[in-house]
């Protein structure tokens, strides 16, 4: 059985240069002292989504070559380990969401598993007796990117957040300081489920 | 893999051994001690081929050995897959049924002998409860060949071929005796080489055939290679031998695994020979067996490349061997438990290896995972647990396995070039929900996993407590026995040597630095340079521990140097960078990267390291340094602590101005760092400004300081001498402007200098950056920082706390406009309008305002249409005449000036011939000029005037008939008329008709000022046969001096013509030419010069022979009333005898006397007055006029003639009619006389 479900670990922002905007970093659970805290450090989450980057500008290459990805969404960018995986989205004015998905991130007993159902059945027919986390399907964070893409429009609605300081023509530029915003993702990084249908 | 006991994870590939000629490698049997003695020598008497011809075969077939191929399902069409041995002579087969170890007998003479492989067999280490182990696997891989390949020679000389070719049949009997006797199944081939160009075909047949009935082997296992072919004949030849063989081979593998299925199917444990006596007494369960044949028939299934069987054979094995009946039950102290791990491990990595081989990658992630989990759970529960180094080991071994299987299967999506950092889960599961990490990740991926739990087991190591980590021959006894259960040592050692006490055991470190290497490779392979660069810093933290610190400074300096962290704002992770790279620099004393990075560490953007000295000149305090290091910063290279910003106060100025500027540089260090001293600034621009060199000059006074502001009037010198500075690649310029400053920094501080600069030459010129300099006694740094346009810097310091921003779109740009020429061109009475018919004399005047005399030309345009040619008065020059080039331009060009001194002026004069209509003209005056102090320089001023020439007078003309008062010439009288003969001597009489006419001239002076009008005459041209004069009346005073005329106000002149026919003869019209000239003078014209204006007049036509009628007044005074006398001429120039009536019409006005109405008959040439005299009836005391009905009708005509008004006092009418002036009562007491109004 799973005894644990999917989580986000953190959610990043990355602007048109490449600028780190926003970090939100989430707390996962830990089984071996049942207690929850972030599965990485701050740091390592920089580092983290800074790597995404490098998939990016692959993916960009490949979708420019093939004419594809016209949606923005990027799926997968890469798991770099059995628990963290990146899934990407970028804009079309270049500004980058990721979400870092812990696989094991989330205890299954205190959400009610929304797949857990499903998910029984395929662990048991793997071998069972696991404590495989449950899967993710093709295009499950769409919501997550759609709801930070909505937080984000709402941030630029703000007539005194000036998007070019945050990502000028050329250099990094400022974070984004806005506590909404903060909040926004602190609401959906935190209220993300496999399988929830609107953030 | 490399850990795992050798062959027990590799692919099986069905194994060909030759005999009978020497390879490179020799035959190793590979047989154990015990083994040996026991095994069957197959053995060929033949002495072993040495032909190049053999070794050219063997070296194909053993080119073709398919062990080390990718162990993919893709290459499959290839037609045999082998793994190839050789041996020369002989070849040790292991024994198919083991003898019993000395001191056990034989229980009964019925017992079976079993395989020394079988846990039936006492000598084997699986006896008598294990199930099976890697000796049984390399049995089939290394010992028993599937097919026995001998080499033999075909003699072709016919003396020798009959003794050898039974030679030959000896020999393969006596090997095949053997074989058979062994036990093992082993196929026999043979191939026959011949020596020499085979004599005829039927022969050779022949012989083959009977080699072949003779060594009992059938026709596909014989063959033969003709001599002396090519190379690729050879080759043609060993692959289709090849190809032959495998088919024997996979049938002999078939039979293997057909026999083992018949004994699972058996369904009963086999006895081993002799029942145990040690340990549990336990035998092998059924289960076990099941497991046993399960795996022999999955291998043998690899070995016939029937994946899918293999697959599921090897799966049903995993599934039986972790069942409760088989691992739950082992105890984990039993040597069984870790053997059964290792079991599961293999099938593990089998199963794995069949997956890949058919491309299933997610199924393969997932199996991986799953195996682990598997494990782990039973570790968990039965063993112990999966906290502890061992785990760990498994767990980096494991993550290790999965990298070396996905490079085995060699999988063309990873190929680097694709840039797939993954592969799409295969069409089985797709749309399943999948674990991220189930779409297989590339082998970097991997390899940094392993890397992780090889950390982890390190930690686990370190955690031992120190009693365990001693050697258990320095520990007692009771502790030994305890530690001895208490750690996972399957496949790594025990705590005493994975962690020793005092020192060595697993060099941990140095498993990860491999693991992390090889993984960066692959992330570089594939353009995840961050990733890469993220792996390089784990990296570099294990070389730091393991103190390599020149292998830190290897691999980080490039990241630290090129990655884009800093300018994408990542700063974490690049004073992640620094610091680490900073503490190998420390130890490798590089100063140059300690200075640098120091530097940069200052800036406030990165988190402040507590309990850190933040002091730049204390940086090198812990290095040695041979020579006093220097370093060059580049901009960009590190993310500044000290911010700059300049701005030109001014978008333009002029060569030889100074231009306000600013120069602002701002610590953005932390607070509580040591205040940096610079000693230097550079600001270097581009374009044509001298590089300002701004000094450190401890006492320099603050213009004004406010907070953190201090604000620095810099007074510039410029100093000649050529710098030192010249290794900044700056250009050297031989000039720099030099100042000084305080020069010293503290965190948060900004310093304003305001710089006067002196532009010297035109251009744009622009602020390139700024280069600071620290010099100390240790070290020199030279940091550049260009500057970058950014609309939020443009602010400019009004104050310490005000500032106001330079809202130009480039303030770092001046554009540099030509030094302005300072010689003046004026002219100081400069009129708006000129007039036509004058001279223009226009006075100009040139100051010199440089500081030095100039040399100067001139150049005079005049622009227009028709310009006249004007000359050039210049003070000490002769006059100078201008030429037309064209039609619109008249020009003088280059006209000496000499030399002006400084503040002195010089006038020219321009004169411009009278100019005879309206223009305009423009005028320019281009004055070139050249400074002894720059001689190559021309300097040029330019002056424009609008010359504006209008008309000063415009006139309207009235010519008036008059009636003539000398009677007509009269045609009987003939010398009155007749004029002499025309002779050159005697001027022309003239005796023909007289006529006289009153020109009435209105004019109106259309000057923009009051001119003076002098005189004004009106010149007559008329025919020669006419003569004329004019009388002239005007007001203007006699005295000649004119008279003031005011703008827009009409003047009158009258002037009286008398005009005379030289001949009465000639009556006909004549036409008058008449032209107005105005004689005027300016009035401020002191020089008296006098204009005249000529205005044309239409022309006039006088006489005619035309009949005409003119009217004259006269007014009498008769006792007190007037009385107008009416004169009416009739005049007949014509030949003709012309009868007029004259028809008087009663008046109610007056009352009249004369005919009223009569007739009068003209003679040719004559002129006839009739007179009437009208008295007003009644007195008025104005005057007025009074209609006249006098109608004059030429009788024969029946025409009408028009009476002209012939003086004053007449006037015409619209209708025609006429109209006489009735002076009034007043007008006649004033003058009492006559009256003559108009």
């Amino acid at each position: 059985m799973a005894t644990t479900l999917p989580s986000i670990a953190c959610l990043g922002v990355i602007g048109r240069n490449n600028n780190p905007l926003h970090i939100s970093i989430f707390n996962s659970y830990d089984p071996s002292t049942t207690s929850f805290r972030p599965i990485r450090t701050p740091l390592q989450f920089s580092l983290l989504l800074s790597s995404t980057l490098d998939v990016f500008e692959l993916r960009s290459r490949a979708h420019a070559a093939t004419g594809t990805g016209l949606t923005g969404d990027f799926g997968l960018l890469h798991a770099v380990d059995e628990r963290l995986a990146a899934y990407g989205f970028e804009t079309n004015t270049g500004v980058k969401f990721v979400v870092v998905v812990d696989m094991r991130g989330r205890r299954a007993s205190t959400t009610s598993g929304v797949v857990g159902e499903a998910e029984g059945k395929r662990s048991n027919a793997a071998g069972g007796g696991t404590t495989a986390g449950v899967g993710l399907r093709e295009g499950e964070m769409r919501v997550v990117f759609k709801a930070m893409q909505a937080a984000y429009i709402r941030l630029m609605q703000n007539p005194f957040y000036d998007p070019d300081e945050h990502s000028p023509v050329s250099g990094p530029g400022k974070k984004i300081t806005s506590r909404r915003f903060g909040e926004d993702m602190r609401r959906i990084g935190e209220g993300w489920v496999p399988g929830v249908a609107s953030l | 893999m490399d850990e795992y006991p050798a062959g027990s994870l590799d692919h099986s590939v069905p194994f060909l051994l030759t005999l009978g000629t020497s390879g490179d490698i020799t035959y190793q049997s590979g047989l154990s001690a015990v083994l040996k003695e026991q095994a069957i020598l197959i053995r060929s008497e033949l002495p072993p081929l040495d032909s190049d011809q053999a070794h050219a075969l063997l070296r194909y077939i053993q080119d073709r050995d398919a062990s080390n191929l990718p162990c993919n399902g893709r290459d499959a069409p290839k037609k045999h897959r082998f793994r190839v041995r050789t041996a020369e002579r002989s070849i040790l087969l292991p024994p198919r049924r083991a003898r019993l170890p000395d001191g056990i007998d034989m229980p009964s003479p019925t017992a079976v002998l079993h395989s020394p492989y079988s846990p039936l067999s006492p000598i084997s280490p699986l006896y008598p409860d294990g199930l099976i182990d890697t000796q049984w696997i390399r049995k089939h891989q290394d010992l028993i060949p599937s097919v026995l390949l001998c080499f033999y020679t075909l003699v072709s000389d016919p003396t020798l071929a009959t003794l050898n070719d039974n030679k030959v049949k000896t020999d393969v009997n006596n090997i095949r005796g053997l074989l058979s006797q062994s036990g093992y199944k082993t196929r026999l081939a043979v191939v026959l080489l011949s020596d020499k160009i085979s004599p005829s075909g039927d022969h050779v047949q022949d012989r083959l055939e009977s080699l072949r009935r003779g060594c009992g082997i059938d026709a596909k296992s014989l063959f033969l290679v003709p001599p002396g072919d090519s190379k690729e004949e050879l080759e043609r030849m060993a692959e289709n031998m090849l190809t032959t063989l495998y088919t024997a081979s996979l049938e002999y593998y078939r039979d293997l695994g057909r026999h083992s299925r018949k004994k699972r199917g058996r369904g009963v444990a086999p006895q081993p020979t002799v029942p145990p006596t040690s340990g549990t007494s336990q035998t092998l369960s059924l289960a076990g067996w099941n497991v046993r044949y399960d795996f022999k028939s999955a291998i043998f299934a690899e070995y016939r490349q029937e994946m899918d069987v293999a697959l599921r054979s090897y799966e049903q094995a995993y599934e039986n061997l972790l069942s409760s009946e088989l691992m739950e039950v082992i105890p984990s102290w039993s040597p069984r438990w870790n053997e059964a791990r290792f079991l599961a491990d293999v099938l593990a990595v089998r199963c794995l290896r069949c997956l890949l081989w058919n491309s299933q990658h997610s199924a393969a992630a997932r199996r991986w995972q799953f195996h682990r989990e598997r494990i782990a759970d039973f570790l968990d529960r039965r063993g112990r647990g999966t906290g502890n180094y061992g785990w760990e080991a498994w767990e980096s071994r494991w993550a290790l396995i999965m990298a070396n299987l996905i490079e085995k299967a060699s999988i063309p999506d990873f190929a680097p070039a694709t840039h797939k950092l993954y592969l799409q889960p295969e069409k089985s599961v797709m749309g399943e929900r999948l674990q991220p990490w189930e779409f297989l990740h590339h082998t970097g991926y991997w390899y940094r996993l392993s890397a992780k739990h090889m950390q982890a087991r390190r930690d686990f190591a370190h955690a031992i407590p120190e009693d365990d980590r001693r050697s258990p021959s320095m520990s007692p006894a009771s502790f030994v026995a305890k530690s001895a259960f208490a750690y996972d040592t399957y496949m790594c050692p025990d705590p005493f040597e994975e962690y020793p006490l005092h020192q060595g055991g697993v060099d941990h470190g140095r498993f990860v630095v491999d693991r992390l290497m090889k993984a960066r490779s692959e992330f570089l392979k594939r353009e995840q340079v961050r990733l890469a660069a993220e792996v390089s810093l784990e990296c570099a933290r294990e070389l730091g521990l393991a103190e390599e610190w020149s292998g830190i400074v290897k691999l980080l300096r490039p990241l630290w140097k090129d990655l884009p962290f800093r300018s994408e704002g990542w700063a974490t992770i690049a004073e992640l960078l620094s610091w680490n790279l900073r503490a190998a620099a420390v130890e490798l004393d590089d100063a140059e990267l300690v200075l640098t990075i120091d530097w940069e560490l200052l800036n406030q953007t990165f988190q402040k390291r507590p309990n850190w000295e933040y002091d730049i000149t204390k940086s090198l305090d812990d290095i040695d340094t041979e020579s006093k290091p220097i370093v060059s910063i580049a901009d960009g290279q590190v993310l500044p602590f000290i911010s700059a910003t300049f701005l030109f106060r001014e978008e333009e100025g002029k060569a030889g101005q100074n231009v306000r500027t600013q120069l602002a540089i701002k610590s953005n260090a932390h607070q509580g760092s040591a205040p940096v001293s610079l000693s230097s600034l550079y600001l270097n621009f581009t374009g044509c400004l001298d590089r300002i060199v701004i000094q450190h000059e401890g006492g320099a006074a603050v213009q004004e300081k406010k907070g953190n502001t201090s604000i620095y009037a810099v007074q510039l010198m410029s100093d000649d001498a050529e710098a030192e500075f010249t290794d900044l690649g700056a250009t050297s310029k031989s000039v720099i402007l030099r100042g000084d400053a305080d020069l010293t920094l503290s965190p948060g501080q900004t310093l304003v200098f305001n710089l006067d600069i002196p532009l010297r030459e035109p251009g744009e010129t622009e602020a390139q950056s700024l280069v600071v300099n620290l010099d100390t006694e240790e070290f020199d740094l030279h940091h550049e920082l260009k500057f970058h346009q950014t609309p939020k810097t443009n602010f400019w310091y009004l104050s310490g706390s005000t500032t106001k921003r330079i809202v130009r779109p480039n303030p770092l740009a001046i554009k540099v406009l030509p030094r302005p020429p300072k010689l003046e061109v004026k002219c100081p009475v400069w009129k708006d309008q000129y007039y036509t018919d004058e001279t223009i004399n226009l006075e100009f005047e040139l100051t010199n305002g440089e500081d030095i005399e100039a040399l100067a030309k001139l150049d005079a345009t005049l622009f227009g249409e028709n310009p006249p040619a004007f000359t050039v008065d210049i003070e000490g020059h002769d006059s100078q005449t201008s030429s037309s080039v064209r039609s619109e331009e008249s020009k003088l060009i280059g006209a000496p000036l000499g030399t002006i001194g400084s503040s002195k002026t010089l006038s020219i004069q321009l004169g411009i011939p009278p100019v005879d209509r309206s223009s305009q003209y423009d005028l320019t005056l281009k004055v070139t000029y050249f400074l002894p102090s720059n001689p190559g320089t021309p300097i040029t001023q330019t002056a424009a005037f609008q010359l504006n020439i209008v008309n000063p007078f415009e006139a309207n003309y009235d010519l008036l008939p008059r009636i003539h008062p000398d009677p007509w010439p009269s045609l009987f009288d003939a010398d009155g008329v007749r004029s002499a003969a025309p002779d050159d001597d005697v001027p022309l009489a003239f005796k023909g008709l007289s006529q006289s006419w009153c020109l009435l001239t209105r004019y109106a002076s259309f000057a923009s000022e009051p001119l003076r009008v002098v005189d004004i005459d009106v010149v007559l041209s008329c025919l020669p046969s006419v003569r004329c004069h004019a009388i002239k009346h005007n007001n203007l005073p006699a005295s000649g001096e004119g008279r003031l005329v005011e703008p827009k106000t009409i003047e009158e002149a009258a002037f009286e013509l008398k005009a005379q026919k030289a001949s009465l003869d000639e009556r006909g019209p004549s036409p008058l030419d008449v032209s107005l000239v105005i004689k005027w003078s300016r009035p401020e014209s002191s020089s008296g010069q006098v204009n005249s204006t000529r205005l044309p007049v239409p022309r006039f036509n006088l006489f005619g022979t035309e009949p005409r009628v003119l009217a004259k007044v006269e007014h009498v005074f008769v006792m007190e009333r007037v009385v107008v006398v009416l004169t009416v001429f009739i005049e007949n120039a014509s030949n003709h005898l012309l009868t007029f009536g004259l028809t008087m019409e009663p008046s109610e006005d007056f009352a009249f006397s004369g005919a009223k109405e009569t007739s009068l008959s003209l003679l040719p040439v004559q002129r006839r007055g009739v007179e009437y005299r009208l008295v007003p009836f009644d007195e008025e005391e104005e005057g007025r006029w009074v209609g006249v009905g006098l109608v004059v009708r030429d009788k024969y005509y029946q025409k009408l003639l028009r009476v002209v008004p012939g003086g004053e006092g007449v006037r015409g009418t619209k209708e025609g009619g006429l109209e006489v002036w009735v002076p009034g009562g007043r007008q006649r007491e004033g003058d009492g006389g006559e009256e003559k109004e108009g």
